[in-house]
């Protein structure tokens, strides 16, 4: 039974004058137990479809000049509605009660100065007028029961901060729920999730929508997620649908080439080239490794507990080799990986750097040992200081450790390795916003490299692009390892990218490292339980499960 | 090393951050409004001397040329004429702005020095011999500035002179009348600009300088230095500034520096708020980590990395906070306890309610001055804001 038709439907976002198309002529049409998932990178359009289809574009900064979206009752109940020349007031009673939505980032989805338990009897005050307090306490309850937070009674009185990320994404999609919407609309409702909440969070919807029939219109630029949840699949790009169908035969035979394109770029599918011969040359290595944080309490600010980031944990990196650091956000990972960098302060353990103690070195003593190891951020949007130009970015650097004998013969190594990152040369002089996320990684990476490092880490560089760019990204990093002999330090929770890049991979769980090995045997048979999880958690769209699993 | 040899086209930098501020700062009106009263200000505040003085430009006396009103020209006025070109011409070099400001800064100690050292106009003026002069035909020839009274020419020659209402009197023309002691509003006004210019620039950048130093401080090193920095604050900030002003006036007598050193070293606390607050987030971010991963030294990290990044909301607070120091000389000079002689828009406020009768026009042009100077800053202030924002719509566009 069709719940939702799109028909032809084109949004264009702007003011006065300047109008950017952003959904161009899509139809799509979602059925009562369905899910159809959009799919696509960023850009594409998907969130401004949902944002169409539920009346919430910035007013007066749309448009829409053709197109149609009707919203129909399966039970016949109440009327169609064409949701986009209606009223607001159509458009109210029909938000929460017969389309609900859920949004990205589950952190400022929810009012941080309400209760749980406020927020939720607000909705239903509104949509459901004819339930008095005691009816909306049983509902509430009921609803919390079901999306499984844990002692519903005392948690409708908490404020969202006391709740985890994922409780919040649960929370909110128990006030999506709460009305037994006929449509419920997700954007990307995992993608700030950890990857083993992630598949919590989305056996649920899917038993939630079993048990209340809904239509879901799924949002995610995730393959592994699409493999999980849809039905049917549709693939966006530059606002227009290229290619929809039954997720299993889009997946395991893409038609346009824009899928197939896509799907090849997901690291587990990139071809593998050959590796040269490994060195056992130890680079960097860990012994015991603790960082432990102050609690302090009171008037006098007094040490009362040690909260323990990183628990006494050893790696080692050789050259020419990569390890990845994987483990869920929190546990620890990125501590370790400022303490190996000495960004953070190690509070015992020890720490060489090509068999030189450098653990209790003090700044200015570690100052020049600083060029031999170098780090790549996650995020692309701060990576870069956004004040200055690229060719300082990179000289800078070179001149502090004595790298060319003048700034013009610098400017020749920078070009050099911006051209071994593959960028124009010419980025030299433009400023960090002129280029795209991707571009700042590479930027990131060049001017790590402008060093001449023994040792790189990467702290979860790629997690923030698209996949397309991603691979591009890794293809590079396996490159710089293998020719140039670097050492990399890995951090990252795709397991995709860990079977893609690592040599040897390492498992942290709540501070402690549980497993650690060669990558091709832990992916194989994983000892630890942690490390199942993290394996189990996200399906990796390799051909053995194409061929089994959808 | 240099075997591979890699043409780098030679190409313009493009947009910078400061010259995309700048451009979408200019395409506002209200910018435009702010900086055009602003730019005015600084042009009559520069050229007072020429503008009002009872001294002629030029005159011929007996066959004799002379220009009275070069001679009477205090090392004051060389200072603010000559350091308003050096800023024209240091704005015109190529340099980088640190190095801008240190040259400026140079230049103007030069030229005061020189000023101080060379300049000696002579200590008894008499306004009124030029108007004898001339009614006894000795002038065959003179020149006179647009408004040709200055700021301190009583009228003396006039007998019983004082509060004139505008083009009231006879054979003179007072274009916004006279105040009480018989001086030209007009002129008052046109030197009294410089007051207003000098105590919002100086006391902010005293402000600014301090609060910097401070506010950069607490935020790089936290912990305990910042403990000790955000109590210092509040204890600054507990000084009620205006009561604080009154009681060194009481004790110390009138002095326009001393008002500018004390509104500006009461006015940085908010300015060590601010940049506290950026450099404690500056402090995490990935640019200022790789840079200390890069083993830059402690000076570039703070000056080049962090610093530029945390001035926009710096650059807002400065254009409020000259707008209050300019309030705060009027309301002192308003209350009676400014300057004694020297003209002040806020003394000229004062005596319009000091007489019997309510003499609209000392109300209306000193307060209407005030009013759109305060205004021009806070309008700059306000589209400053908006350009630095890159959350406004139209923020970064250019």
């Amino acid at each position: 039974m069709k719940l939702l038709e799109v028909e032809h439907l084109i949004t264009e976002l702007g003011e006065g004058e300047n109008w950017l198309r952003a959904v161009n002529d899509i139809s799509l049409t979602v059925e009562t137990g369905q899910t159809y998932c959009l799919v696509g990178e960023s850009g594409s359009g998907k969130s401004v479809t949902a944002l169409s289809i539920m009346g919430l574009l910035p007013h007066g900064h749309y448009r829409h000049p053709a197109g149609q979206i009707r919203l129909s009752d399966p039970q016949g109940k109440s009327a169609e509605v064409e949701m986009l020349h209606a009223d607001e007031e159509t458009l109210r009673s029909v938000r929460g009660s017969r389309i609900a939505m859920i949004f990205q980032e589950p952190m400022t989805s929810l009012n941080p100065v309400q209760t749980i338990g406020e927020q939720l009897d607000e909705v239903l005050q509104i949509h459901r007028p004819q339930l008095d307090e005691q009816a909306r306490k049983q509902r509430i309850l009921a609803v919390l029961e079901e999306v499984r937070i844990p002692e519903p009674e005392s948690r409708i009185r908490e404020f969202p901060h006391r709740l985890s990320g994922g409780q919040r994404q649960r929370v909110m999609i128990a006030m999506a729920l709460i009305c037994e919407p006929a449509l419920l609309i997700a954007d990307e409702p995992t993608t700030a999730l950890d990857v083993t909440v992630q598949a919590e969070i989305l056996k649920l919807m899917r038993e939630l929508q079993t048990k209340y029939g809904m239509g879901m219109l799924f949002i995610t630029h995730d393959f592994g997620v699409v493999a999980q949840i849809a039905d049917v699949v549709g693939v966006m790009r530059k606002g227009v649908i290229v290619e929809s169908g039954s997720t299993a035969d889009v997946l395991r035979n893409p038609q346009h080439e824009y899928t197939q394109s896509l799907i090849a770029a997901l690291p587990e599918r990139l071809p593998r080239p050959e590796r040269p011969a490994k060195t056992d040359k130890v680079l960097l290595e860990v012994k015991d490794v603790s960082v432990y944080f102050p609690v302090r309490r009171g008037l006098m600010r007094r040490v009362v507990d040690h909260f323990h980031a990183v628990d006494k944990v050893s790696l080692q990196v050789n050259a020419g080799e990569v390890v990845a650091l994987v483990g869920e956000s929190g546990c620890g990972k990125t501590t370790l990986g400022r303490a190996l960098l000495k960004l953070q302060e190690v509070t015992s353990g020890s720490i060489f750097l090509e068999g030189q103690d450098i653990t209790q070195l003090s700044a200015k003593a570690m100052r020049p040992l600083r060029r031999r190891m170098q780090v790549v951020f996650q995020d692309p949007g701060s990576s870069l200081n956004p004040r200055l130009p690229i060719h300082t970015t990179l000289i800078e650097p070179m001149r502090v450790h004595g790298i060319g004998n003048s700034d013009a013969e610098r400017t020749q190594i920078a070009a050099r390795f911006l051209d071994r990152v593959e960028m124009p040369t010419d980025s030299l002089w433009r400023y960090p916003h002129e280029f795209s996320g991707g571009q700042r990684q590479r930027l990131a990476i060049a001017r790590a490299l402008v060093l001449e490092p023994r040792f790189i880490l990467c702290d979860e560089i790629t997690s923030a692009l698209d996949v397309s760019v991603q691979a591009g990204i890794l293809r590079l990093l396996r490159q710089l390892v293998d020719e140039e002999g670097i050492g990399m330090l890995f951090i990252t929770h795709n397991m995709g990218v860990v079977d893609y890049l690592a040599d040897r991979m390492v498992v942290m769980h709540k501070a402690q490292l549980v497993e650690s090995g060669n990558t091709q045997q832990i992916m194989k048979s994983p000892q630890n339980e942690h490390t199942r999880n993290l394996l189990n958690a996200v399906p990796r769209l390799d051909d053995k499960y194409l061929a089994s699993a959808i | 090393m240099t075997e591979q040899v890699v043409d780098i086209p030679v190409k313009q930098p493009s947009k910078s951050w400061t010259q995309q501020v700048v451009s979408s700062l200019l395409k506002r009106t209200s910018a435009k409004i702010g900086l055009a009263w602003i730019g005015l200000l600084v042009l009559i505040a520069t050229f007072s001397p020429f503008l009002a003085s009872s001294h002629p430009l030029y005159m011929l006396v007996d066959g004799q040329a002379s220009s009275p009103l070069l001679q009477h020209m205090a090392p004051l006025d060389w200072i603010w004429l000559s350091g308003f070109f050096i800023t024209l011409v240091i704005s015109a070099l190529s340099l980088v702005a640190w190095k801008k400001i240190l040259l400026w800064l140079a230049s103007i100690a030069v030229v005061s020095f020189i000023a101080y050292s060379t300049v000696s106009p002579p200590l008894l003026v008499v306004y009124e011999h030029y108007r004898e002069m001339e009614t006894a035909g000795k002038v065959e020839k003179v020149i006179r500035a647009p408004i040709p009274y200055s700021a301190k020419d009583y009228l003396r020659d006039f007998a019983d002179t004082g509060i004139e209402s505008p083009l009231s009197a006879q054979n003179r023309t007072h274009l916004m009348g006279t105040d009480e002691n018989g001086a030209d509003v007009a002129s008052r006004m046109i030197h009294a600009s410089r007051i207003a210019l000098g105590i919002g620039f100086i006391a902010t950048g005293i402000a600014l300088v301090i609060g910097t130093i401070i506010g950069g401080l607490m935020g790089y090193f936290s912990g305990i230095v910042d403990i000790i920095g955000m109590r210092l604050v509040e204890i600054f900030e507990a000084i009620p500034t205006l009561f604080l002003l009154l009681s060194f006036v009481a004790f110390f007598g009138r002095s326009i520096y001393m008002m500018m050193v004390i509104i500006g070293i009461t006015a940085w606390s908010g300015y060590a708020r601010y940049v506290r607050a950026e450099f404690l987030k500056l402090r995490q971010q990935d640019f200022v980590q790789a840079a200390v991963a890069s083993g830059l030294p402690l000076r570039s990290i703070l000056f080049r990395h962090m610093l530029p990044n945390g001035l926009a909301p710096l650059l807002v607070a400065t254009s409020f906070g000259v707008a209050s120091a300019i309030l705060a000389e009027a309301t002192l000079s308003f209350l009676g306890l400014g300057l004694v002689d020297d003209p002040s828009w806020g003394q000229l406020l004062n005596q319009a309610v000091q007489s019997s009768t309510f003499n609209w026009w000392l109300a209306v042009f000193p307060g209407g001055a005030i009013f759109m100077t305060v205004f021009a800053y806070n309008l700059l202030g306000e589209s400053l804001r908006d350009a630095v924002d890159p959350h406004t719509s139209r923020g970064m566009q250019s």
